[in-house]
């Protein structure tokens, strides 16, 4: 009897047990189309702000290129077709790769000044600087630090950091430019910023979705930077921005924002703070997408950029002379 | 009367003192085996793909069995050891996933042995699993970490049988979990967030058959090869997940061959042989 029950008990539970499976099926345009649409509509991050910024309405947008989707058309046509939609986010963090091409949507640095120029940067740097674990430094004549950070896709070394602001220590201040510093590890930026500060600082928040509703957030969560223990800047530091200083760029910004001797200076950086994470559609073509937002510590958006203390353009004038209006701006700063 | 209750009462103290010296002697009684194995595995992972990504996969099976002293000796244990990696990619094959899994199951089998030949097993088990899968093409979500453990319930048929004197022994057993948690991260939380800014969230989930259908089942038969005991059989290895509005899937079809020993714990013993009442298998 007990054998009798533990079985129909069983056969029960077996036959309650169902395939847990995503419902998408196909490979056709229709289905590549449908299932994109469908990642950006479940899992981006910032459909609500957009709509409020710029109107954005992501049903609108299926149904504007629906019509544009036919079962006949070829790959070339097809990824055409899907880079413009995806580009109506306005986010360079939304990329869709092929073995086409990868889409990015470039008028969040292409409709700004450039700002920067490497050719006057070298009158700067000159032939003796000093590279050390992706910055590359050199003291100016007037005894102002000036350090490039063109990147922060590579970690950035605590022995690194150390030797080198103890060898800028001399000097009267420092310039941290992230001109054209398209991002890369939210820590190292992070590592960076903590070198800048004495005490716990509050920089922002994160949240991120908790389901695939547009609205389906988690609380936001304090972030703060912590100071190193390791050797830290104790007088005051420019950092240089331009439109191009982007993602974990800008979060670095807006650490260094928060903090008492530090000057933003140079134009609105380029946004991106949202997370990406990477998806797929049935084609095996990847898509990146914002999928975590990042506030600053007044749960203000910095998604479309971060507004500098002093705001300044290289002129003509100055880059006819190979001068760069931002690092002298940032000199005459530090020396008052 | 009063003899034959006497009598009665002697033959019971002896089926009792029997069956305690029979019961001590049989949890020394232990079968063994190892199998390898390889099949394809269907892997799925919202949190880093919504396509099912397919592949070989290999596989490795430990398992342990003896009796116990527990409802008058006829309740056996059973360890099962499994680990699994796979080599998966998704339809277009244009990314690849790796996936990494390790599982420990301990389950306790009242036996009820029908005949001489037939045995039916049921009984509780406990399960604990733990892994990774990588897509070698994500960013910030690059790979999701495995970790569930739950109570179920597990039920087990022996045949033993023979073709022209020829000894086979037929098994097929299915587990079920019905009870337990699971880890997991938000729908869109990163392992940034929960590792490095260390901010909190729904990370374990309760688990049931709602959320987490899962089965697993073996058919093996054993057969003597000279002086071994063979093993050969089929894993059906089905986890599924939908916790935090992520949906997770593990199928796996695995072909296995190794070999079984069955001894007695007393060192320079173990070729002895195990009588049918007494042996856990």
């Amino acid at each position: 009897m007990i054998m009798k029950k533990t079985i129909y008990y069983l056969l029960l539970a077996v036959l309650a047990t169902s395939c847990i499976r995503e419902d998408i099926s196909g490979n056709s345009p229709e289905d590549n189309f449908e299932a994109l649409w469908k990642i950006i509509d479940e899992q981006y991050c910032f459909l609500e702000y957009k709509s409020q910024e710029y109107g954005l309405d992501w049903d609108e947008v299926h149904a504007r290129y629906a019509e544009r989707i036919t079962s006949s058309m070829g790959s070339e046509a097809l990824f055409e077709v899907l880079s413009e939609m995806v580009n109506e986010l306005r986010d360079g963090h939304v990329n869709l790769s092929s073995s086409l091409a990868t889409s990015q949507y470039r008028e969040w640095f292409d409709a700004y000044p450039r700002n920067f120029s490497d050719s006057i940067q070298s009158n700067y740097l000159k032939k003796d600087y000093v590279n050390s674990s992706g910055l590359t430094y050199q003291i100016l004549d007037n005894n102002i630090a000036y350090i490039y950070c063109s990147s922060f896709s590579d970690g950035i070394g605590d022995g690194n950091l150390d030797q080198t602001l103890n060898k800028l220590a001399i000097c009267d201040g420092l310039i941290i430019d992230v001109r054209n510093n398209g991002g890369g590890n939210l820590t190292t930026a992070q590592k960076l910023a903590a070198r800048f500060t004495d005490k716990k600082v509050l920089v922002g928040y994160m949240c991120h979705k908790t389901g695939p509703g547009h609205n389906d957030f988690s609380t936001p969560e304090a972030v703060y930077i912590e100071p190193s223990s390791g050797i830290r800047w104790q007088k005051k530091a420019v950092v240089l921005t331009n439109r191009r200083s982007y993602s974990a760029t800008n979060d670095f910004v807006n650490s260094m924002k928060q903090f008492d001797d530090v000057v933003i200076v140079g134009d609105k950086t380029g946004g991106g703070s949202g997370l990406p994470f990477s998806s797929e559609i049935p084609n095996g073509w990847s898509i990146r997408f914002s999928a975590s937002p990042m506030f600053d510590p007044d749960m203000g958006q910095l998604e479309f950029g971060i507004d500098p203390d002093v705001k300044v353009d290289m002129t003509s004038e100055d880059m006819q002379q190979g001068k760069d209006t931002m690092i002298e701006t940032a000199c005459r700063i530090l020396k008052n | 009367m009063k003899r034959t209750f006497a009598l009665f009462i002697l033959i019971l103290s002896w089926c009792n003192v029997f069956s305690q010296e029979d019961s001590l002697r049989t949890t020394r009684y232990v079968m063994r085996s190892f199998l390898i194995g390889t099949g394809r595995a269907n892997v799925l992972d919202t949190y880093l793909s919504p396509l099912e990504y397919k592949g070989p996969e290999v596989r490795v099976l430990f398992e342990n069995m003896r009796m116990t002293r527990l409802m008058g000796g006829n309740v056996s244990a059973q360890h099962v050891f499994q680990a699994d990696f796979s080599y998966t990619k998704n339809p277009a094959q244009t990314a690849r996933m790796y996936t990494g899994m390790v599982s420990w199951t301990y389950a306790l089998h009242y036996q009820f042995r029908l005949n001489e030949r037939l045995k039916i097993l049921a009984g509780p088990t406990l399960d604990l699993n733990g892994g990774c899968i990588y897509n070698n093409r994500n960013s910030n979500n690059p790979a999701q970490a495995k970790a569930y453990g739950s109570i179920g319930a597990s039920g087990m048929v022996i045949y033993k049988m023979r073709i022209k004197d020829y000894p086979l022994t037929v098994r097929y057993q299915a587990s079920l979990p019905l009870l337990g948690a699971m880890f997991s991260p938000e729908y869109g939380e990163s392992y940034y967030e929960i590792f490095s800014l260390k901010h909190g969230g729904k990370h374990v989930s309760f688990t049931s058959l709602h959320n987490s259908p899962s089965l697993r089942q073996w058919l093996t038969l054993d057969f003597p090869i000279r002086q071994f005991n063979m093993r050969i059989g089929y894993v059906c290895d089905i986890q599924q997940a939908k916790v935090n509005n992520l949906k997770s899937h593990i199928y796996s079809h695995n072909f296995m061959i190794g070999f079984v020993r069955n001894f007695y714990i007393l060192k320079g013993k173990n070729r002895i042989s195990m009588p049918h009442n007494v042996t856990p298998y």
